[in-house]
C-alpha cells in the first residue's frame, strides 16, 4: 500500500476559489432581478453548485476512496428524504380536511385583537412594559 | 506493539499500516459530516415548512438583514476555505511554514466572520428582532429600503405590512418572529461551529508549529479541514436563503 496521498495542484485551488466568488457575485445580482418562483429555484442551483465544488475539491472527495463520497452522498439522500415526506404532510393539510389548513401561518388572533401599537408603530401603553403571564411580548 | 521498529511513531498500535490509519480516520470524520448534514438538515426542514407556510412574511422579515454583511461574511468564509485548503497543500509539500501562515490567515478570516456576526446580532438586539415572544420590533426603518409605491401598494394589499402614509413607516408583519426563530437558530448554530473550528485550527497551529505535522502525517489537519470546510458549505445555503430572498 502506498503512503503517498494526492497532491492537489495549488492551481485547482485558486480555480475553485475563483469559481466560488463568481457564483457568489452570481447569486446577489440574481436576487435583485424578479423571476417569481424561480428566484428560489436559481438560488439553490447555484449554491448546490458552490457545495458540490466546495466538496469535490476542498473536501478532497474526488481523490478519495469512494466511500467517503458514498457517505456524504447518503447523507444527503436522507436529507432529502426527510424534506420530501415532511412537506407531504405540511403543504397538503388542506386537502383533506380544509379546516386545519394553514393552522398558525395566517395573521394570528392577538395581532387584531390586541391594540398593541397606536398609529404610529409606537406600543400604547408604556406604563404596562412588563410581559407578566403574557407570552405574546409586543 | 505489533510493528516492527522501522514503523513510523505516529503509526498507533491497533493499525495496520499508515495508509489504513488515515482512511480510517477520514472515514470516522465523514461519518461525523454525515450526523452534521442531518443535524442542520432538520433546521433547514423547518425553514422550508415555515417558508412555504408564511412566503410574504418571509420576504418582509428578509428585508430587515443587511445583505452587505452577509455577504462580506460568505466571500470572508470562501477565504478561510480557501487558505484551509492551501495550509493542507502546503504541509503536504512540507513547506510547515506557509501552512503555518496559511492556518493563521484562516483563523483571522474566522475571528472577522464571527466579528461581523456580532454587530449583526447586536444590531438585532438592540431593535427587538428576536425569536419568539421577544420579538419586539414595531417596524420603522423597513421603510428606508422601499422606495417603490407599487411593492409598497402590493405590501398593504396583501396585509403584511401597514404603511402610514403620515409617517412614511411601515410597521407590523405577519408573524416575523417565527423568521427570526429560525435565523438565531440555523445562524446561531453556524456560528458556534465557526466558533469550535476556531479552536480546531488553533489547535492544528500548535502541532504544526511543534513539528507534530509534516508531509507523512498530516490527518489532523485533514479532518479539520473536512469540518471546515462543511461549515462554509452549510454558510453557502444560509445565505441566500436568509439574505437574498426575492
Amino acid at each position: 500500500m502506498s503512503e503517498e496521498h494526492h497532491i492537489t495542484p495549488l492551481k485547482t485551488y485558486l480555480v475553485v476559489a475563483t469559481a466560488l466568488f463568481f457564483l457568489t457575485a452570481v447569486t446577489v445580482w440574481a436576487s435583485y432581478i424578479d423571476l417569481g418562483s424561480f428566484n428560489i429555484v436559481l438560488a439553490l442551483l447555484i449554491a448546490g453548485t458552490k457545495a458540490g465544488v466546495v466538496a469535490t475539491f476542498f473536501m478532497h472527495l474526488l481523490w478519495d476512496d469512494k466511500k467517503n463520497a458514498t457517505i456524504f452522498v447518503g447523507s444527503l439522500m436522507f436529507l432529502s428524504i426527510f424534506i420530501i415526506i415532511t412537506l407531504t404532510d405540511t403543504e397538503f393539510r388542506g386537502a383533506v380536511n380544509p379546516e386545519i389548513k394553514d393552522p398558525i401561518n395566517k395573521r394570528a388572533a392577538l395581532y387584531s385583537t390586541l391594540p398593541l401599537t397606536d398609529d404610529h408603530g409606537y406600543p400604547l401603553d408604556k406604563e404596562n412594559n412588563h410581559h407578566e403571564g403574557d407570552k405574546d411580548h409586543h | 506493539m505489533s510493528h516492527d521498529k522501522s514503523s513510523p511513531d505516529f503509526l498507533y498500535h491497533h493499525f495496520y499500516d499508515v495508509n489504513q490509519q488515515y482512511e480510517t480516520s477520514k472515514l470516522g470524520m465523514w461519518a461525523f459530516i454525515l450526523t452534521e448534514v442531518l443535524t442542520f438538515g432538520g433546521l433547514f426542514v423547518a425553514y422550508t415548512i415555515y417558508r412555504a407556510w408564511n412566503p410574504e412574511m418571509f420576504f418582509n422579515a428578509n428585508l430587515l438583514l443587511d445583505v452587505n454583511k452577509g455577504l462580506i461574511n460568505t466571500i470572508v468564509l470562501i477565504a478561510s476555505s480557501l487558505t484551509m485548503a492551501l495550509a493542507i497543500w502546503a504541509i503536504q509539500l512540507n513547506k510547515r511554514k506557509l501552512s503555518l501562515l496559511m492556518l493563521f490567515l484562516t483563523f483571522v478570516c474566522a475571528l472577522g466572520f464571527l466579528g461581523i456576526k456580532y454587530l449583526e446580532y447586536e444590531h438585532k438586539f438592540h431593535l427587538g428582532q428576536l425569536p419568539g415572544e421577544y420579538y419586539s420590533y414595531m417596524g420603522p426603518e423597513v421603510v428606508q429600503e422601499i422606495h417603490d409605491q407599487e411593492k409598497i401598494n402590493h405590501y398593504i394589499e396583501t396585509n403584511n405590512i401597514f404603511f402610514d402614509k403620515e409617517t412614511n413607516r411601515l410597521y407590523t408583519m405577519n408573524n416575523p418572529h417565527i423568521f427570526f426563530g429560525i435565523y438565531f437558530i440555523m445562524t446561531g448554530l453556524h456560528g458556534l461551529h465557526v466558533a469550535i473550528g476556531m479552536g480546531l485550527i488553533a489547535w492544528l497551529m500548535v502541532l504544526t508549529a511543534r513539528g507534530k505535522l509534516h508531509a507523512r502525517y498530516y490527518t489532523h489537519m485533514e479532518a479539520v479541514g473536512i469540518f471546515w470546510h462543511l461549515v462554509d458549505l452549510i454558510w453557502i445555503f444560509l445565505f441566500p436563503l436568509f439574505y437574498l430572498i426575492g
